[in-house]
C-alpha cells in the first residue's frame, strides 16, 4: 500500500518479500509467537483486550504524525493538541452538560482548530513546523493547564467511560476497529481523492507541485489541521479508556506521545522528508511496538527498561532503512 | 551605523533585559534582595549551559533533542556513583563527563556516518539515555550526595552562588570557540553550507563529532549542577529542558538552519527567560503561565528575526 509519487512499481516478487508492510507482518507474527510461547499469558482474553485497546490508540497518535511527515514537516505538538482537546471535550461533557457525541465532535474539530493554526504560523512565518511545533507544544499545554488548573475530568458521562469498555468476540476493544477505520479513510484520502495527491505531491517537490498548480500552502495547513484532529481522536480514545480526561496523560507538555507518533509512521516506511506515505505500515509499526511493550511488560523484566528498547527499536529501524535505500541505490546504478 | 545595531543579534536583547530588569526593580523591590538575585543567578547558571547545548548543535545546523536526556543521565550517574561505589566527587565528575562524552560520541556519530536526520537519530538516543536513566534508577532518586556537592550548590560570595563561575567559565570557552577559533568557523561554515564547507576542505564528519561532544559535556555540567542544587540526584533531571534549550539560542538570534548563533544573544536569551519567570513568581502570577510564555516566546522571536532577515536582505 505504500504510495509514492514518483513510483516504486516494477519491483516484482523480491521487492514485495522486501517491502515494509510485510516485513512488519512477519516481525509482527514472529513477536507475538515468541511472547505467546514464553508467557502462556499473553494470549489471553484480558490481555488481548487490554493490547488491542492500547494498539488502538497507538495507531491513531501514529497516523495523527504521519499525516504532517508526509508534507516534508513534523508536529510536536500532537500530544499537546490531543490533552488540550480532550480537556475541553471533557468540560463539555462533564460540566457544561453537553451531549457526548456533540462534546467529542467538539473536541475533534478544536484538535483541527489547533492544528490549523500551526498549519497556518508555519505557511506564514516560513519556517519549519519542527520550531513552530515546538512553540505551540508549550502554548497549547500551558493554556491548558492554565486554563484547567491541572485539575482532571474524572466524572464522565457513563456512555462515554463505557466506549472504553466496549469489546467484539470477547477479546477485541472497539478502539482497533476504530482505528483500522480511520486507518482506511486515510488511505482512501491520499489515494482515491486529489487534495490528497496534492499533499504527497507538494511533499515529494513543493516547487514542482506549485509549477503544476498545486496551492502548496493550503496543503501543509490541511494536513496540520488533520493532525490534530486525529491527535484529538487518540486523546478522547485514551480518556474513554482512562475514564477521565486527564491533564497529565501525554506525560510533560505533551512529550509522551512523540515517540509512538514517530515510530510507527517510520517503522512504516513513511518518508521524514515528505512524500511518501505508507498507512498501513504506519498501522502494522503501531501494532508492532504495542506488541513489543505489552510483552515485556508481561515477561516482568521490562517495566523499566520499556523505554530504552522502544529508543533502540527507532534506532534500528532508522538504520536498517537507510541500509536499504542505499543498497537499492547501489542496485540501480549497476543496472 | 543604524543598520550595525539593528543587525546585532544581541543589542535589542540587552535594551529588553535591562528595561524588563529596571521595571521590576522599581515595580517590585523584593527583586534586588540579595536572595532573590542569588535565586536568579542560580537559574541562570543551569540554564545558560542547557541553552550553549542546544546552541552549539545549532550552530552546525542539526538540532539535540537529548540534551535533557543526557543531562539527567549523567546527573544520576554523578549521583549514583558516589553513594553506590562510594567514588569520590573529582572521580564522578570525570565518570559524568566520560558518560557525556560517549553519548555525544554516539550522536554525532550516527549522524554522519548514516546521514539520518539528527532529529530522528536524536529523538532515538533521547530514549535510550532516558531509558537507561529509568532503567537503572528505577525512577527512585539517589539521596546519598556527598556534603561537598551539596555544599557547594548552597555556598554564595557576596549574593554570587559559586556555581555560577561554572557556567561563566563555559560560556567563555564557547564564545572563544566560534569567535578566534578555526574549529568554530569550520562549524559554523558547515552550519551554513554543508557543500561549500566539504569542498573548501573540512572534514566534516570530525566537526559534526566534536559538535555534538561539546553539546553534550555542556548538558553534562547542567546535570550535575543540578545534582548540586537539587541535592539529590534526581531522575527527572532534564525532563523539563527541551523547549528551554530552543528558546534562548532563537531569543539570541540564532538561525535553526545552521551557520549563525550569537552567544551573547543566547546569554541575553537566558536572561530574558529568567527574568520573567521571577516576575510571574514576584507579581505573584499563576506559575502555570510560565509553559504559555515561553511558548508565546518562541514564536516572537522566530516572527523577529524572519522580518529582520527580510528587512536586513539587500532589496
Amino acid at each position: 500500500m505504500a504510495t509514492a509519487t514518483t513510483g516504486r512499481g516494477g519491483r516484482g516478487a523480491l521487492g514485495l518479500l522486501a517491502s515494509n508492510e510485510v516485513g512488519l507482518a512477519l516481525l509482527i507474527a514472529v513477536l507475538v509467537a515468541i511472547f505467546a510461547t514464553v508467557n502462556p499469558g499473553f494470549t489471553s482474553p484480558f490481555n488481548l483486550f487490554a493490547l488491542s485497546r492500547v494498539m488502538g490508540i497507538d495507531m491513531v497518535i501514529g497516523l495523527s504524525m504521519m499525516v504532517v511527515l508526509v508534507t516534508g514537516g513534523l508536529n510536536l505538538a500532537v500530544g499537546s493538541i490531543g490533552v488540550a482537546s480532550v480537556m475541553l471535550g471533557g468540560w463539555a461533557m462533564q460540566v457544561a452538560g453537553v451531549p457526548v457525541l456533540p462534546s467529542m465532535t467538539l473536541a475533534v474539530a478544536f484538535g483541527a482548530f489547533l492544528g490549523w493554526i500551526n498549519g497556518q504560523l508555519t505557511v506564514r512565518m516560513g519556517v519549519h513546523s519542527f520550531i513552530v511545533t515546538l512553540a505551540t507544544m508549550s502554548l497549547f499545554f500551558g493554556a491548558m493547564i492554565v486554563a484547567t488548573r491541572a485539575e482532571a475530568f474524572n466524572a464522565l458521562p457513563r456512555s462515554f467511560v463505557d466506549l472504553g469498555k466496549l469489546r467484539y468476540g470477547g477479546f477485541v476493544s472497539g478502539m482497533l476497529p476504530l482505528a483500522l477505520i480511520v486507518g482506511l479513510g486515510l488511505w482512501l484520502f491520499f489515494n482515491r481523492t486529489s487534495l490528497g495527491r496534492e499533499i504527497l505531491a507538494a511533499g515529494a517537490n513543493p516547487q514542482a507541485a506549485e509549477l503544476s498548480g498545486v496551492r502548496v500552502n493550503r496543503t501543509i495547513v490541511v494536513a496540520h489541521a488533520l493532525s490534530g484532529a486525529l491527535g484529538a481522536l487518540a486523546g478522547l480514545m485514551l480518556a474513554a479508556r482512562n475514564g477521565a480526561a486527564l491533564p497529565s496523560m501525554a506525560g510533560h507538555i505533551g512529550m509522551g506521545w512523540l515517540l509512538p507518533a514517530f515510530l510507527a509512521p517510520v517503522l512504516g516506511g513513511t518518508l521524514l522528508t515528505g512524500g511518501v506515505v505508507s498507512v498501513a505500515g504506519t498501522v502494522l509499526g503501531a501494532a508492532m511496538v504495542t506488541i513489543i511493550t505489552n510483552g515485556l511488560l508481561q515477561l516482568q523484566i521490562g517495566e523499566f527498561w520499556v523505554q530504552m528498547c522502544l529508543g533502540l527499536i527507532l534506532l534500528a529501524a532508522v538504520l536498517l532503512d537507510r541500509a536499504r535505500s542505499v543498497i537499492a541505490e547501489r542496485r540501480r546504478s549497476v543496472a | 551605523m543604524l543598520k550595525g545595531i539593528w543587525g546585532s543579534d544581541w543589542f535589542g536583547l540587552f535594551v529588553v533585559a535591562l528595561v524588563a530588569g529596571t521595571g521590576l526593580a522599581l515595580f517590585q523591590p523584593a527583586f534586588l534582595s540579595p536572595f532573590n538575585l542569588y535565586v536568579l543567578l542560580i537559574s541562570f547558571s543551569l540554564w545558560a549551559l542547557v541553552a550553549m547545548a542546544q546552541m552549539v548543535i545549532i550552530a552546525i545546523g542539526q538540532m539535540n533533542l537529548s540534551v535533557g536526556a543526557i543531562g539527567g543521565l549523567v546527573a544520576i550517574s554523578f549521583a549514583g556513583s558516589m553513594e553506590v561505589w562510594g567514588l569520590p566527587v573529582p572521580a564522578a565528575i570525570l565518570l559524568g563527563l566520560a558518560i557525556a562524552a560517549l553519548c555525544g560520541l554516539l550522536n554525532g556519530v550516527m549522524t554522519h556516518v548514516t546521514g539520518i536526520s539528527a532529529f530522528v537519530i536524536t529523538l532515538a538516543t533521547l530514549s535510550i539515555f532516558k531509558g537507561l536513566n529509568i532503567g537503572i534508577t528505577e525512577a527512585q532518586p539517589f539521596y546519598g550526595v556527598p556534603d561537598v556537592v551539596k555544599a557547594f550548590g548552597n555556598a554564595r560570595f557576596e549574593g554570587l552562588p559559586h556555581m555560577l563561575i561554572v557556567p561563566v567559565v563555559a560560556i567563555i570557552l564557547i564564545w572563544l570557540l566560534f569567535n578566534r577559533m578555526v574549529l568554530g568557523r569550520q562549524m559554523l561554515a558547515l552550519g551554513a553550507n554543508r557543500h561549500a564547507a566539504e569542498l573548501s576542505g573540512i572534514r566534516v564528519g570530525r566537526v559534526v563529532v566534536i559538535a555534538h561532544v561539546i553539546s553534550a559535556l555542556l548538558a553534562a555540567m547542567a546535570g550535575m549542577l543540578a545534582v548540586a542544587r537539587l541535592q539529590l540526584g534526581q531522575p527527572t533531571i532534564g525532563d523539563d529542558w527541551l523547549i528551554l534549550s530552543f528558546a534562548a539560542p532563537v531569543i539570541g538570534g540564532a538561525v535553526l538552519a545552521g551557520g549563525h548563533i550569537s552567544v551573547i544573544g543566547t546569554c541575553l536569551g537566558v536572561v530574558i527567560v529568567t527574568l520573567i519567570n521571577n516576575a510571574l513568581v514576584l507579581l505573584g502570577i499563576d506559575p502555570f503561565f510560565v509553559q504559555l510564555f515561553l511558548g508565546g516566546l518562541i514564536l516572537i522571536a522566530v516572527g523577529l528575526n524572519r522580518w529582520r532577515e527580510r528587512r536586513l536582505a539587500p532589496a
